[in-house]
């Protein structure tokens, strides 16, 4: 093959890749899916896609919305911004999908964003970063993972359940250590506890020797370790040289099993750790167990079957298949005064109707503040026991 | 549609400002650099800073994003001087770790994980989405046109020819009087300088920068571009970036009649469209689709041109 004819046989594949967009129908609702398919993401992307697919499916058997179906498509962020932005330009540009879900690292919801509020299109997120919600979004954004003020306070509120008293909080250099902080403080002093001081470490040193004794110094009958693994077991290992017993607390992202393995079971025993949890046990989350045939959906899943959710039951209410009324249709069906929900072909039905909804999901109650963050969801409290995590309760 | 095919074009535009600015490493002078995204990186947080943070103008910021991405080229290029091929690939590589961790990290200056957000787009708030992608691609273009024609004459000049020595064989060179290292040095700078700009180019287009973005994932993307376009050669860096998008983008359009498949696999099959595409460039044409030429574009090799008036004369 010389040059000429591979350029031209190049031109003939390049060509014929634009044919299918304009062969295909416009009667159905496309709506944007940006999950990570490959890369980082993999694990928890295509789970996500499933379970939005599920409620699809349902919808589409029970007569679809506004008299149309509905067809997700389906981008790969391949966890990475660069890429992530061309297949949001692709969603917005060629589909042109009134709303993107899915975006998980925060790096890529935050280079998404900009295509998303520019080209008016709802974007629906499980990114934590607090930053997200601070971009001047005009209420694009919605976000169904707690933010890190949400996650402090209820944190404290915990802490503060327990009895604890004198709280010091212990944390790892990152953007929300010093915000977390005083989030806690606030909520705690709130309760009738106090947060007696606190101190940001930076990571991987092999000795918290001097940081342990400063914290023992104020006397806390409760600690808080905001840590990630490697930290975590060596403050565990100084807090229990030093003959500490009060209470500690710590993300269940940082207690990993090989933390556990790590380190005796005396010195872990006791430990809480807290994670954000879908609302198992309601009745939403109940209906995605049964959706995804999956008992243990995670919270990725739940999250992902609320978005569709609230877009399906958005495009119902406003009767528009437009990113600006849906952005302003979503808080008239997730939160307010009208009948509680569980999925979308349930409020789909009421909506038709013509009666108010509000849509109680999978992950929590889906209700949003002004700047898309939710203002409630539950989490997940467990204790290490014996080098195993048992579950304490979820609130 | 439009508007989608616009900003593809300003991406492809923008990999094909870096893929230049790898050939003269990489194609030029011989010097496998892996760390490319680490160059872009340094001109995309030096502009993103300087405009942000001082208020300068959006070009003078680029300027300076390329002068200290040049810099930091010229950095590496003494601290990699004893090493060649394989090795100074994995050194590079790890340089480009290594400024994405500090960007990581250094919060009070790169904000850390979260970015630098709402980085000034020119005109951005007073244009239309439409209206903005078709003025970046009009400077996307004026840029990419500006430093191809500068890469062509380095590429036939003097220094373009000694670079050139430097990669078949060094030695030779430094017999021949020169100073390999400064112009290893000189070759180092001046890619990383363009790779740079074109970081700088991005960050200004996207609004948005974070370490995340800088990851090898692009520096092979670039590197493809180049690969398949055409090693020593600027016009095959440019085509090679544009064919690169057009199949990282085409593929988007080809997966959904694919049938029986899932998201996930669908996505697992772009990747393979890719590899695919490059195993089939190195086994038909391995030096690209477009060679390195031989041959001065205007000015015609003694001997070559008037070959058949010579032959006559024997």
């Amino acid at each position: 093959m010389n040059r000429r004819e591979f350029l031209s046989a190049s031109a003939i594949v390049a060509g014929s890749l634009c044919a299918p967009g304009i062969l295909r129908a416009e009667t159905v609702i496309k709506l944007g899916v940006l999950t990570p398919l490959t890369g980082a993401g993999a694990s928890d992307g295509p789970r996500m896609v499933k379970a939005m697919q599920a409620v699809v499916e349902e919808v589409n058997k029970a007569g679809g919305v506004i008299g149309r179906s509905i067809e997700l498509v389906v981008e790969d962020d391949q966890t990475n911004p660069e890429a992530a932005v061309r297949a949001a330009q692709k969603l917005v540009g060629v589909d042109r999908v009134p709303v993107i879900m899915g975006t998980w690292a925060s790096a890529v919801t935050s280079a998404v964003a900009p295509v998303c509020w520019e080209s008016k299109t709802c974007l629906m997120t499980v990114s934590g970063a607090d930053s997200i919600t601070q971009l001047p979004h005009q209420g694009y954004i919605f976000r169904t993972q707690p933010n890190t003020a949400l996650q402090a306070t209820k944190h404290a509120e915990y802490i503060a359940s327990v009895g604890a008293k004198k709280v010091f909080y212990v944390a790892v250099q990152t953007p929300f250590a010093a915000t977390m902080r005083e989030q806690i403080a606030s909520v705690l002093t709130a309760k009738g506890s106090s947060l007696v001081g606190g101190l940001i470490y930076e990571s991987n040193k092999t000795s918290y020797r001097s940081e342990i004794d400063s914290a023992i110094a104020a006397k806390p009958d409760f600690i808080y370790l905001n840590s990630y693994s490697p930290d975590l077991t060596v403050l565990l290992k100084d807090l229990y040289r030093a003959g500490y017993s009060g209470g500690r607390i710590t993300q269940s992202y940082a207690y990993t099993s090989k933390v556990a393995e790590g380190i005796q079971a005396d010195v872990t025993d006791g430990l809480i750790t807290v994670q954000p949890s879908s609302d198992v046990g309601s009745e939403a989350y109940s209906l995605v167990q049964k959706r995804l045939s999956n008992p243990a959906a995670d919270s990725y899943e739940a999250q992902a079957t609320d978005w569709i959710s609230l877009a399906l039951l958005a495009v119902q209410k406003s009767g528009k298949v437009v990113g600006t009324d849906i952005r302003d249709a979503v808080r008239l069906i997730s939160q307010g005064g009208g009948t509680k929900v569980y999925s979308a072909a349930e409020g789909l039905k009421l909506l038709q109707q013509g009666k108010d909804v509000n849509y109680d999901g999978a992950s929590g109650n889906c209700d949003f503040n002004e700047k898309g963050d939710i203002m409630d969801c539950r989490f997940r409290y467990s204790a290490a026991k014996g080098g195993k995590i048992e579950l304490i309760k979820i609130v | 549609m439009e508007i989608y095919i616009i900003s593809m074009c300003v991406v492809a535009g923008i990999y094909a400002v870096m893929a230049l600015g790898l050939n003269v490493m990489w194609g030029m002078a011989g010097l496998v650099n892996l760390g490319l995204v680490g160059s872009a990186a340094a001109g995309a947080y030096t502009s993103a800073i300087l405009t942000k943070t001082f208020a300068i103008p959006i070009p003078l910021g680029i300027m300076a994003g390329a002068i200290v991405a040049a810099a930091v080229g010229a950095v590496l290029s003494l601290v990699t001087r004893r090493l060649k091929e394989h090795y100074l690939a994995i050194v590079t590589l790890g340089f480009a770790e290594t400024i994405r961790i500090v960007a990581s990290n250094e919060i009070w200056l790169t904000n850390g994980t979260d970015g630098i957000s709402g980085i000034a787009g020119p005109f951005r708030a007073d244009l239309t989405p439409f209206q903005y992608n078709l003025v970046y691609l009009g400077i996307v273009l004026l840029v990419l046109l500006g430093l191809y024609v500068c890469c062509q004459r380095i590429s036939y000049s003097p220094l373009g020819r000694v670079l050139r020595a430097v990669r078949d064989d060094d030695m030779v060179v430094s017999v021949a009087g020169k100073n390999a290292q400064s112009f290893k040095l000189k070759a180092f700078s001046i890619g990383s300088g363009i790779i740079g700009l074109a970081g700088g180019l991005y960050a200004h287009y996207t609004s948005f920068i974070s370490p995340d973005l800088f990851v090898p994932l692009l520096t092979l993307y670039v590197k493809l571009s180049l690969l398949v376009g055409g090693v020593g050669n600027n016009r095959g860096a440019v085509v090679g970036a544009a064919l690169i998008i057009l199949i990282l983008e085409g593929s988007r359009f080809v997966v959904p009649f694919i049938p029986y498949i899932s998201p996930a696999q669908g996505a697992a099959i772009r990747e393979l469209f890719l590899s695919a595409t490059l195993l089939i460039v190195l086994r038909f044409r391995v030096t690209g689709l477009i060679p390195e030429p031989h041959d001065h574009p205007v000015i015609p090799r003694p001997g070559t041109a008037t070959a058949g008036t010579s032959i006559k004369a024997f």
